[in-house]
């Protein structure tokens, strides 16, 4: 290793900060790594090959005026607030050195008196708890190991936000695995981002036994970086996977019963299939019909069944009915 | 660790399995799912698609990381394994068996190995 760079930004848009995180790994010079340190605002961030429908509640996330956020590296979802750190460190691959990388984090929290150590699965623990999952990513020769540092957050918002069971949805793709999980201000109770911030750099020095070189953005390509941004930010990117899923809920209404069996496909209803023993004969193919070619997306489901041509209080029930099927 | 004679192989670890002048069938290493470690997920491509050596046409997830497998031809997808899809660990248990795609038209190829050279270069 012949040189480290650290670049910490203070921008907390996740579709901007993940943009940044590319270009840097497309940039890493050989025998270099850098340390980028960010912040995410209230953000849900899923896996690479995730069904964000199946892995968070986007209604409720939107509604709060939240982020949902896919990043390139593999693994399970999680949130992120203000109270947490995330950090990547970025290398060309012969120059990856995973051990090396996570003894930084655990040399920042020794350095505060806070025990750590490395678990089996990706995880930083502190006294059994996780406060830090890691994931992984490679490309064209380049590899980053990025994580998460929970110091302080929202543990009421986390919960909010992910979905605790697949039970809404069958979905292909990489499910998410729940931890038991520590803030570090629990550990460390005058513990604040800043110097979880400082503690990492100075980790990152005396691992690699090198001074750090900070970068500024200056010298990067702005134009590149704000494409990326807005492609992080999209439909199509966060929703339109082809990722096949069924989706089949059911209750029981004044007017009958009915069943709802949902077959979406980059993010759209390619077929609903609804069976009921309703007296309107023309309820099913109507409502078959009305949801057709949809986005999966609450706001838009309930705009097509209020648009579609079928008894106003039928029509209430099943906006009801979708808006309880934690989407 | 396999390295079966009939196959030819890339320094990306890909393995390729001429079926005649013009298509193969396309899958990943035991040296290569060895170091992934256990496959949770494949990202396949669509039939029809055209792949171009030395560029990524599909990646992988492991418990470890993401990664990209890279086409050792130029050419069209003709086929896909989408068995794989439900059944990604299929490439670690029969990693010569569980191919990915099949490619028609080929038209140019990477650099490829045959066993021995292959054999030699993940033992470097």
């Amino acid at each position: 290793m012949k040189q480290i760079q650290i670049y910490r930004t203070a921008e907390t848009n996740p579709h901007r900060n993940l943009a940044v995180e590319q270009y840097l790994l497309e940039n890493v010079q050989q025998e270099t790594c850098i340390l980028y340190l960010w912040q995410n605002r209230r953000t849900v961030v899923i896996g690479r090959n995730q069904n964000a429908l199946r892995e968070c509640r986007t209604t409720q996330l939107e509604a709060d005026g939240g982020f949902l956020a896919r990043r390139l590296s593999g693994g399970g979802a999680v949130f992120h607030d203000l109270g947490n750190l995330n950090f990547t460190f970025l290398v060309n691959k012969e120059d990856y050195d995973l051990q090396r990388q996570l003894s930084v984090i655990v040399e920042a929290c020794r350095a505060m008196g806070i025990p750590a150590e490395c678990s089996g699965r990706n995880d930083v623990l502190s006294e059994g708890r996780k406060f830090s999952g890691n994931a992984f990513y490679e490309h064209r020769g380049k590899s980053y190991h990025h994580g998460t540092l929970l110091v302080d957050v929202d543990m009421e918002n986390m919960s909010r936000y992910l979905c605790p069971s697949a039970a809404k949805l069958q979905a292909k793709g990489v499910q998410s695995v729940r931890s038991r999980v520590v803030n570090l201000k629990e550990l460390k109770p005058d513990l604040t981002i800043a110097e979880m911030a400082r503690r990492m750099e100075e980790a990152f020095c005396k691992v690699y036994g090198l001074e750090a070189e900070h970068l500024d953005e200056s010298g990067f390509d702005l134009g590149y970086i704000d494409a990326l941004a807005e492609r992080n930010g999209s439909w199509e990117w966060l929703h339109g996977q082809n990722l096949p899923c069924t989706m089949a809920f059911g209750e029981r209404f004044a007017w009958g019963e009915i069943d709802l069996q949902i077959l979406a496909a980059e993010g759209l209803v390619r077929q609903a299939a609804v069976y009921t023993d309703a007296m309107d004969w023309q309820l099913a193919p109507e409502l078959e019909k009305a949801l057709a070619g949809s986005r999966m997306q609450l706001g838009e489901l309930q705009g097509r069944i209020r648009a579609a041509a079928l008894d106003g209080q039928v029509k209430e029930d099943l906006c009801g009915l979708l808006a309880r099927q934690d989407m | 660790m396999t390295f079966p004679a009939e196959l030819k192989y890339t320094k990306d670890h890909e393995w390729l399995k001429m079926l005649d002048d013009t298509t193969a069938l396309v899958g990943i290493t035991d040296f290569a799912q060895s170091e992934l470690g256990d496959l949770v997920f494949i990202n396949l491509p669509q039939e029809g698609d055209e792949v171009t050596k030395e560029e990524s046409f599909c990646d992988v997830e492991s418990v470890k990381a993401v990664s990209d497998v890279m086409s050792p031809v130029d050419g069209v997808i003709a086929e896909v394994n989408t068995e794989l899809e439900d059944e990604p660990q299929k490439l670690n248990e029969d990693p010569y068996g569980a191919w990915i795609v099949k490619v028609e038209k080929i038209s140019g190829y990477a650099e490829l190995m045959d066993a021995a050279a292959y054999e030699a270069f993940v033992q470097k």
